[in-house]
């Protein structure tokens, strides 16, 4: 391999700016001097105590090191507008949490350390991330920042109601859908299914899942453009709208806010939605807050009768596109090396399975010695043996390419989740919403700056 | 002004003779104005010629963006979404202002207790009221006014989803507006009715004009001015109105309720496209610039 | 105020024909201020499963208290809070100081002064949002809330000095002159004389100015991002949109955020039923 020798790259590498990198290369490990300060950017998810776990993993880093770290939240909803702030007002943390399309956005403008030779040196520690993963924080063959966990999605069906009516437990879309129709009882405001195509990743995500697996990807292998003008997201497009045109959902799913979805499938107005461990999380934290023994029984039920199946399939395989979170160290940081240090912290298997106790399953370690550590959290119940498999089906925005910013650009354009509104809406044919679809991405491709 | 004569000081003229202490009053408005409102003005123009993206230095592109928006579907559909928007509730505001201030010209006793409860609405917070009508129009009974009101009265079986297609979710936006905005239009048109003299009511009584004809040729005629200007005041704010839109739909379904400014602040801070997003802003300039125009000759024209 | 002539002809309809439209537009405009309220009261599971629509049952005041223990709405207040109070202080001296001098100054060019104020309040926030940003960026203020006790009194000042022109036009200017006649220099005139008698104009000025600064919300989202340092209008927005389930809480949020509003206004809808008209319906 030509890691092994310090190439001609790496020298680059450290000789544009990245002081850190080319100190690193003649030191063992990150040494942090003391009274250093860092902030710390992280995702407040809707699990709140795994919020609270990464902070206190991050307060017991500063202890051990005569450090501090100030943390600070943002959330999904803001996710760009904070980050975008920050970049233009140059007040960049000095550790962030990077969501899937954010490093390959971040290092293009420059934004982010180089962390090749950093992930190097601490492989022995923390191992590396599994293969699907780990392109999601490279950009030309340099990685810009750590993986370290996916937030994988699920398909969440209520068990009792499909044992009661006969049905068999769906593997792909296509028996989703015919579930759906089996179990849609509108009389009495039960829905067979619920699939908002809004602007969260509860829409744009299960679109993305959708169309990978059917093995439509707007984008190549290269990363270039790719035309989506083809039969078989004519497929894709209309299982997105059938599920409308048939009458298979509840009449306002089209406006749902993100967590409406959650909402509608834990009162059991419909029987099957995507989503991530969050649902679990809701019910287990419902079932600790029961009032009286009718509330427990009632909170106990729910929660045995619900399961988290692996997303459906399609015909070309099954995958689940994922938030990928990782940790990248911003290059106005005034102390890389404490940076790296807290991020080393935070991605050893320790630290990384006392953060994931409390994440309900929602996070799915990504790094090797991680993911072995936490074999038997995982091995609690089906739900959770599935949630554990989550790095078995990821992919990406941008798949099958690699992600770009300009991948994260179209995901950002919401024009994946507005072509179905169109068909839905505005009554448009497949084909039209297709060429629509097609002819923006291009023109996000086309216009995108380098 | 006699004054002048009496009290020389260094500027002889009676118009002039107050400059230095003006300037000295006016010159913290001055410098906010300045530095607050005109400079960000120009550079918002300056903003529009250039492909601006979030993170990369800014170049200069010429008529790229507008040319650009202009070729959009979606910025088309915004500019229809817009009107609609505006010209739906106003429409809706002009008609009910004009009901509000009949009824209350037509009631003496607590008048003025009214009028103040009826302004209640313009003055609560509009997000609140985005949220509060957001809830009325909720297809979830125990949520939704409407739903849970027609469904508790046997007139429905199933809630109807009101703000799930774009003609409801549309209607659902200007229903809000419309409720927030009416009451200025009711105070403005009622001060407008006080100011109408009575005796051409009385000489038309006598003539034998009955209410509605009175109505037509007296009170609306006399309160044109009023219109104008109410009109036009509302019509420049109802069409920049971001608040109530991304509060209730964030534009949505779709892009059925997306208007300039939702689309404004998207383009620009998800998209992260600051040179267009800015140009967007700008296209309701020339009709602002009209508008302002038109306020002036009618509203200032009689002023001392 | 006049009064509606007693011969007009078919007295008893109208009359019952405005009994009916004032019943109308109370229930249009109380309704959904009630309903607001009425779920501010119930629990989770009532909104949730509609159980008892009309009336809260059982009533509770537990999304009160979560509101203050399960959110940071205590915060946002507090930023609300400071911010309208800075703000409507320096609304107050700009516009008084300005409106005083178009009012009662003379010098050449006031009409127009008197134009591009009332210009300058129409220019819209979604025009100027992006690049008053950058701006206020460049001043290294965004993310704090020095960011809106710069930007928030583009909007307020312009109004009320139009306010403040109209109020001091109408106080009597005897009593100045006399001042100045006596030797007093304008500075004198206007804290001793003018002020005094234009105190409740300029309070209605104030909380005017308050209100605008309490309710705003496009400039507080877009330059704030830390959760700890944004307004309460943001803070809801977040709730509805963020996370799960906060529905009551919400309701509740909103009835305390409408209060102070309200009680502030009670003081002084008269003064801004007449600034809202003023000019508009005669010179």
């Amino acid at each position: 391999m030509r890691h092994r020798r310090i190439s001609r790259r790496h020298f680059l590498a450290g000789v544009l700016g990245t002081s850190a990198t080319l100190a690193l290369a003649t030191r063992a490990a990150p040494a942090v001097r003391k009274g250093a300060n860092l902030r710390l950017w992280i995702l407040k998810t809707y699990v709140a105590p795994t919020n609270k776990a990464i902070e206190v993993s991050a307060e017991r880093w500063a202890q051990k090191n005569g450090a501090t770290v100030s943390v600070e939240y943002f959330t999904f909803e803001d996710m760009q507008t904070k980050y975008v702030a920050a970049i233009e007002n140059k007040n960049t943390p000095d550790v962030g949490q990077l969501e899937t399309g954010a490093p390959a956005r971040f290092a293009g403008m420059g934004q982010l350390l180089d962390l090749t030779t950093f992930a190097r040196q601490v492989e022995g520690q923390i191992g590396k991330p599994t293969a699907n993963v780990a392109p999601v924080t490279m950009v030309d063959n340099k990685i810009y920042a750590m993986p370290w966990y996916i937030m994988g999605a699920f398909w969440y069906v209520w068990r009792d109601v499909f044992e009661k009516n006969k049905v068999k437990l769906p593997a792909t879309y296509e028996e989703a859908k015919q579930a759906a129709h089996v179990l849609n009882r509108p009389n009495e405001n039960f829905y067979g299914v619920g699939q908002s195509w809004n602007r969260t990743s509860d829409g744009y995500g299960v679109m993305q899942s959708l169309m990978y697996s059917y093995g439509v990807g707007w984008a190549g292998r290269d990363g270039k453009y790719r035309s989506i003008k083809t039969p078989t997201m004519q497929q894709v497009m209309k299982w997105a709208t059938d599920i409308y045109k048939e009458g298979i959902q509840p009449a306002d799913t089209l406006s749902w806010t993100g967590s409406q979805n959650n909402e509608n499938f834990i009162a059991k107005k419909i029987a099957q939605t995507s989503n991530g461990p969050s649902i679990t999380f809701a019910l287990e934290d419902a079932l600790a807050k029961a009032r009286d023994a009718t509330e427990r029984k009632q909170r106990e039920e729910a929660i045995a009768n619900h399961l988290a199946l692996p997303h459906p399939a399609g015909p070309d395989g099954r995958r689940m596109w994922s938030i990928a979170m990782s940790l990248g160290i911003f290059k106005n940081t005034k102390d890389p090396d404490a940076a790296m240090s807290l991020i080393a912290h935070l991605l050893s298997p320790e630290e990384t399975v006392s953060v994931m106790k409390e994440s309900y399953g929602q996070f799915g370690p990504v790094l090797d010695k991680a993911r072995d550590a936490s074999k038997d959290y995982f091995n609690k119940n089906d739900n959770y043996r599935t949630f554990g498999r989550a790095a078995e089906w990821f992919a990406a925005t941008g798949w099958p390419g690699p992600v770009t910013a300009a991948a994260a650009e179209v995901q950002a354009t919401n024009v994946l989740t507005d072509a179905p509104a169109k068909v839905i809406v505005d009554k448009w044919s497949v084909d039209q919403a297709i060429e629509w679809e097609d002819k923006k991405i291009k023109d996000v491709y086309d216009t995108l700056r380098s | 002004m006699a004054e002048a004569r009496l009290h020389p000081r260094r500027w002889a003229s009676a118009s002039g003779r107050d400059t230095g202490t003006a300037f000295f009053f006016l010159l913290p408005l001055f410098a906010l104005v300045v530095a607050l409102i005109i400079y960000p003005f120009y550079r918002a123009i300056w903003l529009s010629f250039t492909d601006k993206l979030v993170g990369y230095p800014e170049r200069f592109v010429g008529l790229r963006n507008y040319l650009y928006l202009l070729r959009d579907d979606t910025f088309r559909e915004v500019i229809r979404n817009s009107l609609i928007f505006t010209v739906g509730s106003v429409t809706l505001k002009i008609l009910s202002g004009l009901a509000m201030a009949l009824v209350l010209n037509g009631i003496w006793r607590w008048r003025n207790f009214f009028r103040g409860l009826f302004l209640l609405p313009w003055i609560t917070s509009t997000v609140i009221i985005a949220l509060t009508w957001r809830w009325m129009f909720d297809s979830f009974p125990g949520r939704g006014f409407f739903n849970s009101v027609l469904m508790d009265a046997g007139l429905l079986t199933r809630p109807i989803a009101f703000m799930a297609s774009p003609e409801g979710a549309m209607l659902a936006v200007i229903i809000a507006n419309w409720w927030r905005g009416f009451p200025f239009f009711g105070v403005s048109y009622l001060a407008g009715m006080q100011s109408i003299p009575l005796d051409l009511y009385e000489a038309a009584a006598v003539d034998g004009a009955g209410t509605w004809r009175r109505f037509w040729h007296i009170t609306l005629p006399g309160l044109k001015h009023v219109m104008i200007i109410t009109i036009l005041l509302s019509f420049i704010w109802t069409i920049n109105d971001f608040n109530i839109v991304y509060v209730m739909t964030r534009g949505g379904p779709g892009t059925a309720t997306q208007v300039f400014a939702t689309y404004s602040y998207e383009v620009a801070f998800n998209q992260l496209r600051w040179g267009r997003g800015v140009t967007i802003s700008i296209f309701v300039v020339p009709l602002f610039i009209v508008g302002i125009v038109l306020i002036s000759r009618y509203l200032l024209r009689e002023r001392d | 105020m006049y009064k509606a002539a007693a011969p007009l002809a078919r007295l008893g309809s109208v009359k019952s024909l405005t009994i009916v439209g004032l019943l109308l537009f109370l229930l249009v405009i109380l309704v959904p201020f009630w309903w607001i309220a009425n779920m501010s009261f119930k629990t989770y599971a009532q909104i949730q499963f509609a159980t008892s629509i009309y009336v809260p049952n059982p009533f509770t005041w537990e999304n009160y208290t979560g509101l203050w223990t399960d959110t940071r709405f205590p915060l946002w207040l507090r930023n609300s809070v400071i911010t309208a109070l800075v703000v409507t202080a320096t609304t107050t001296v700009i516009a008084t100081l300005g409106g005083y001098a178009v009012a009662r100054l003379r010098f050449p060019g006031r009409e127009s002064v008197a134009s591009l104020i009332l210009i300058l309040y129409l220019v819209p926030p979604a025009l100027l949002f992006i690049p008053l940003y950058r701006v206020l960026a460049e001043l290294g203020t965004t993310n704090h809330l020095t960011s809106l006790f710069l930007s928030y009194p583009t909007f307020t000042v312009p109004f009320c000095t139009w306010l403040l022109i109209g109020f001091f036009k109408a106080l009597p200017k005897e009593l100045e002159e006399a001042a100045l006649i006596d030797g007093a220099n304008r500075m004198k005139a206007f804290t001793k004389v003018l002020l005094p008698l234009a105190t409740p104009g300029i309070v209605a000025s104030a909380i005017f100015a308050f209100t605008l600064s309490w309710n705003e919300f496009l400039y507080a989202l877009v330059f704030i991002q830390d959760e700890k340092s944004i307004t309460v209008p943001v803070g809801l927005n977040l709730l509805i949109y963020g996370d799960v389930f906060h529905w009551g809480e919400l309701m509740a949020a909103s009835v305390i955020t409408t209060i102070p509003v309200v009680l502030l206004y009670m003081f002084i809808h008269r003064w801004m039923v007449e600034g809202l008209v003023a000019g508009s319906v005669k010179g």
